[in-house]
């Protein structure tokens, strides 16, 4: 058994002391994400294009300018302007950052997108793929020169439900992951069947000095009292 | 199964998160993974194209068909690596016959097309389910994670053909050129009957290999999918944290009951507070004394002690001070001590001498061993240039002085001339004397010069004869050139005699 189990966290801590776990996102999602970029990209340039095939050679210039824009600054652009997130990215709850957490910037962009040639070697994403999935924090090899991250961004949560009970105050105390344990104990009741609530709620019955029937109600009004009023 | 044992942190993720926990898990056992799956599937693989070897689309079909037979063995594996219990890749490969007993024809025919194959595989591998409980159980998991297990399977296709297609392309690179001019690549393509089959073989080993690397990785994620919904489904790292706070509480019990009853044991002495002391008076003084003293005491302070080597006149009250110090051993001070005396002044002027004029010494010797490098780039006047050969004059003042103008006996033609024409006679002198001056002196004699400045050449020459000669010569030419004044006859003669003492030489030639 490996000494410090896996995860799919990257610890940060900031000069204030401040943990902040990342979420590194994975090739899977990376390339969902990436496949949404290109066909905005193809349906871009489908629509561009046909009016600019009308006009003839000055019709074909501005055309490959344009594909020269689409094809090098779309990921930049969208990345350093819209907080390292691309189309795809942004369908998919991703973003781009640096290794210490801290939004991409403009050269870190340029390295990550030029180097997306180098990891498309020799067809498509060959070198990409198999280093993104060797990696422990799911770096293609652009993001290994640039010292960036693909991240999941922290979606909004939406308001918990707890239980309603007559708040608790145990007569021992619990460290910050008991806390949380028993609080999300009374957040996802819901989705869990009411024998297995039940059978959870049993495991602490004896420490709570309650029986099993009634350790459920206990642990709701000990999760409420954590709450705190609200 | 004990949770407290799982080999990873146990919560409830995303799905795609939990996607990249089976990325993680794969790249955890990656060699025996890939190891174990090699050992199974090549030779199938090997089997199947010598047996199929007109058909090489037909045995690849075959094959990838096959697929869910092999998937069992990274399953197997994984299953056992999250609770600790990593099976050598030896047994590992052993224990494949096994696995595939259970429902290998169900899985092989009218599920291999299912695209959350690898989310469901547990359910019938770990945990043995069949028939309608398999199908009850399918129902709860796929109320959510399903939609990520057929994105699963699907970018599973395109990144399996991805790199088939690299792996192909890179085999392509690495043709050297000499090959690479006989094989047109279109024609390869398009290559049928015998001499294609091969490659076609080869393309399909390419395939095997590709699912080497990606299959494990393939199956971790499906179970590691699998071991998401069962987490939300039942609460898994509720349960962990459950436990280990009933462990904690039932082991802090006991120790709460022995607290407790020590507690009410009745006490013979109870503990009372010390009386307090007698204040002290403090007055301001003596406060900031002791806050002085304290200021001086470490951590404030940290005096330390350095003893070095300096000039004698910088510091010279700083020397018994460091003696004093006691860090050098006593008979290393007086040798120190002795060695600063005057009985060795003499010897250290000497060695200084010695020093300073090896310095110069060897300073010399470079200038010597450099002096033509130094003479060629150092000196100040630059590269000598090579002398140009100006071109002589012919003429001065209107006088032609080719040597082959003149005669060869100048003086006596002079004199043959004095008689009737005295301007040539004495002309002729004179340039004879210019041309000698110009052809045997190599004076550097230019058109533009007057008498003066011939004379002036001549001064430098540093030949009071000639100088003489000279100046008599170009007295009386000047005389009768510009002021008509003919020599005296003595004169005459007095010129032409020392023109023959003078270039006694010229006569000769």
């Amino acid at each position: 058994m490996p000494s410090a189990p896996l995860d799919t966290r990257y610890q940060i801590e900031t000069p204030e002391g401040i943990d902040l776990p990342l979420r590194p996102a994975g090739l899977l999602p990376r390339a969902r994400a990436f496949a949404f970029d290109l066909g905005v990209r193809g349906l871009l340039m489908g629509i561009l294009l046909v009016p600019l095939a009308l006009l003839g050679n000055i019709g074909i210039g501005l055309g490959s300018l344009l594909l020269f824009l689409v094809s090098w600054w779309y990921m930049v652009l969208f990345e350093v302007l819209n907080q390292g997130c691309s189309p795809g990215k942004q369908v998919m709850g991703m973003r781009v950052v640096q290794d210490d957490g801290t939004p991409i910037g403009w050269s870190a962009s340029l390295i990550r997108n030029l180097l997306r040639f180098v990891d498309m070697l020799p067809f498509g994403y060959f070198l990409g793929a198999i280093s993104c999935l060797q990696h422990p924090n799911f770096k293609r090899l652009g993001d290994l020169a640039a010292g960036t991250l693909v991240v999941y961004r922290e979606l909004p949560l939406a308001r918990p439900k707890v239980p309603q009970a007559p708040a608790l105050r145990l007569p021992f105390a619990l460290d910050l992951s008991e806390q949380r344990a028993i609080l999300n104990f009374a957040e996802r009741q819901g989705e869990l069947s009411a024998e297995r609530v039940q059978e959870l709620a049993s495991i602490l019955a004896t420490p709570l000095q309650v029986s099993p029937a009634r350790a459920v109600e206990q642990l709701n009004g000990v999760a409420r009292g954590l709450l705190g009023p609200t | 199964m004990r949770l407290s044992d799982a080999s990873v942190v146990i919560r409830p993720r995303t799905s795609w998160e939990a996607m990249d926990l089976g990325v993680l898990m794969a790249q955890e056992h990656r060699l025996l993974l890939m190891a174990s799956w090699a050992l199974v599937s090549l030779p199938i693989f090997i089997a199947l194209s010598v047996l199929l070897w007109q058909y090489p689309s037909t045995a690849l079909f075959v094959f990838w068909w096959l697929k869910p037979a092999f998937d069992r063995l990274p399953l197997y594996i994984l299953s056992k690596a999250l609770f600790g219990e990593t099976p050598s890749l030896k047994q590992a490969v052993r224990h494949w016959p096994r696995l595939l007993k259970g429902q290998l024809l169900a899985s092989l025919t009218w599920r291999r097309l299912s695209l959350s194959r690898s989310f469901l595989m547990p359910v019938s591998q770990l945990e043995g389910l069949d028939g309608q409980a398999r199908q009850k159980r399918l129902g709860v998991l796929q109320q959510h994670n399903a939609g990520a297990a057929r994105w699963l399977t699907t970018l599973g296709v395109h990144l399996e053909i991805g790199l088939w297609f690299g792996c192909m392309a890179l085999f392509y690179l690495f043709i050297p050129q000499q090959v690479e001019l006989d094989w047109d690549w279109q024609r390869l393509a398009l290559a049928t009957g015998p001499e294609g089959l091969w490659l076609e073989h080869l393309s399909n080993a390419f395939y095997a290999l590709v699912l080497v690397f990606w299959e494990p990785i393939y199956v971790a994620c499906g179970f590691s999918l699998y071991l998401n919904r069962r987490t939300v489904l039942e609460a898994w790292d509720l349960e962990l944290v459950f436990r280990r706070l009933r462990q904690r509480l039932s082991s802090a019990a006991p120790l709460l009951l022995l607290v407790i009853g020590l507690m009410l044991l009745p006490l013979g002495r109870p503990a009372m507070a010390d009386d307090s002391p007698p204040t002290r008076q403090v007055t301001p003084q003596s406060a900031s004394q002791s806050i002085k003293a304290l200021l001086d005491k470490p951590p404030f302070k940290n005096p330390e002690t350095v003893t070095r080597y300096r000039f004698a006149d910088e510091k010279p009250n700083t020397k018994p001070q460091a003696r004093g110090d006691g860090k050098l051993p006593a008979w290393l001070q007086a040798l120190l001590d002795n060695f600063n005396s005057d009985a060795f002044k003499h010897l250290a002027q000497g060695l200084e001498v010695l020093l300073w004029s090896l310095l110069a010494g060897g300073v010399a010797l470079l200038a010597w061993r450099y002096r033509e490098w130094l003479r060629t780039f150092v000196s100040r006047r630059g590269p000598r240039q090579p002398k140009l050969a100006k071109p002589t004059p012919t003429q001065l003042f209107g006088l032609e002085l080719g040597a082959e103008t003149l005669p060869d006996d100048i003086a006596s033609a002079a004199e043959r001339l004095w008689p009737n024409h005295p301007r040539e006679a004495l002309g002729l002198l004179y340039r004879g004397l210019l041309s000698r001056l110009l052809h045997d002196f190599n004076l550097p004699l230019k058109t533009a010069d007057t008498e003066g400045q011939v004379l002036e050449r001549v001064q430098r020459l540093q030949q009071p004869q000639l100088l003489a000669f000279s100046d008599e010569l170009t007295r009386h030419w000047q005389n009768l050139a510009y002021g008509h004044r003919l020599p005296p006859a003595v004169v005459q003669q007095q010129l032409c005699n020392d023109w023959r003492t003078l270039f006694s030489s010229g006569v000769a030639r």
